[in-house]
């Protein structure tokens, strides 16, 4: 089973690399405690496919990612143009690890209408903490910062792809 | 997620040799892996409980894989297998609390188990095993 994809090839993620609280201003206008986040947060976004380069990787092409940053997670969900999806997950949460392909595919079929994010609700605990995360994996589509989508467990890449585009339409 | 390993070598020297690379290559893993004793342990707690229950792992071992080192690595850290398929406020009271303790209520009461360890027959992604070796558990989880 592929549970090697890096984050940095084919969905964003927050990295944590230096540990640093936020000074309680710099966070956004949410009035609440201020969140734990690195100082600098790398978040890679898919651009465009390209070939597969390495062995483990042979289901997809290779996405290239676009590294912006961020200064937390509100931010992203705030200057995304298009809906956000966020996979929050747990290093050793089965169902999550079998995601992780189909998550790839998904992103690269519904790269013009959706963003990929995830989370790793034990980096980040505050975050999961503040949308009320138990079961994992938890699903949530995000359009203009707000939930407006959400659903728990695994599935396969067309029932995932069937609820994110039955979630576009609605909004619409 | 990404592996994270570096190596580097080990020279005890009687004359000083400039630090070589690749001489005795030692690759440490930067991740936190339970012990394999505790891993041992679920492996067998969970091919026993998967015969008494009448339920089966999944067709992709490697989920059953995760789940094991999941659960042994709450052995490892809180004493007890706290399922790994969850988020928690507190884990240390959620392990002395019990409810999602595996097997946890919800499985031992309507067999459910959302981390797709034990699978009813019915159920879409149950295989036909009961049994997982403890070089399957490896191999599967050996690129995390």
């Amino acid at each position: 089973m592929a549970v090697s994809v890096s984050t940095s090839t084919a969905i964003s993620s927050l990295s944590s690399e230096r540990y640093t609280r936020l000074p309680p201003s710099a966070s956004s206008s949410v009035k609440q405690p201020s969140l734990q986040f690195p100082s600098r947060t790398r978040l890679l976004r898919i651009s465009t496919p390209r070939a597969p380069t390495s062995p483990e990787r042979q289901f997809l092409p290779r996405v290239q990612a676009k590294k912006q940053t961020f200064n937390s997670f509100d931010d992203l969900l705030a200057n995304s143009e298009k809906p956000v999806l966020v996979d929050f997950y747990a290093t050793w949460c089965g169902p999550c690890q079998f995601m992780v392909p189909i998550l790839n595919e998904v992103s690269t079929r519904l790269k013009d209408k959706i963003q990929v994010v995830k989370i790793d609700t034990e980096k980040y605990p505050s975050i999961a903490d503040k949308y009320r995360i138990a079961a994992l994996p938890t699903f949530i589509m995000f359009k203009d910062g707000e939930p407006y989508d959400r659903f728990e467990g695994a599935l396969t890449a067309d029932q995932l792809i069937e609820r994110i585009e039955a979630g576009l339409k609605v909004e619409q | 997620m990404t592996t994270q390993a570096s190596a580097f070598s080990l020279a005890v020297p009687s004359v000083p040799t400039p630090f070589r690379r690749h001489r005795n290559p030692l690759v440490v893993r930067a991740r936190v892996e339970p012990s394999d004793k505790s891993v041992e342990i679920m492996r067998k707690f969970s091919e026993q409980y998967a015969r008494k229950s009448g339920t089966y792992f999944c067709v992709d071992k490697g989920v059953t894989s995760v789940v094991i080192k999941g659960l042994a690595d709450h052995k490892d850290s809180l004493g007890a297998p706290l399922c790994p398929c969850r988020h928690y406020d507190d884990k240390a009271a959620e392990a002395a609390q019990g409810f999602w303790n595996c097997p946890c209520v919800p499985m031992r009461e309507r067999k459910e188990c959302h981390c797709m360890l034990f699978l009813t027959p019915d159920n879409d992604f149950a295989g036909d095993e009961q049994t997982i070796t403890l070089d399957e558990i490896k191999e599967a989880t050996a690129s995390m």
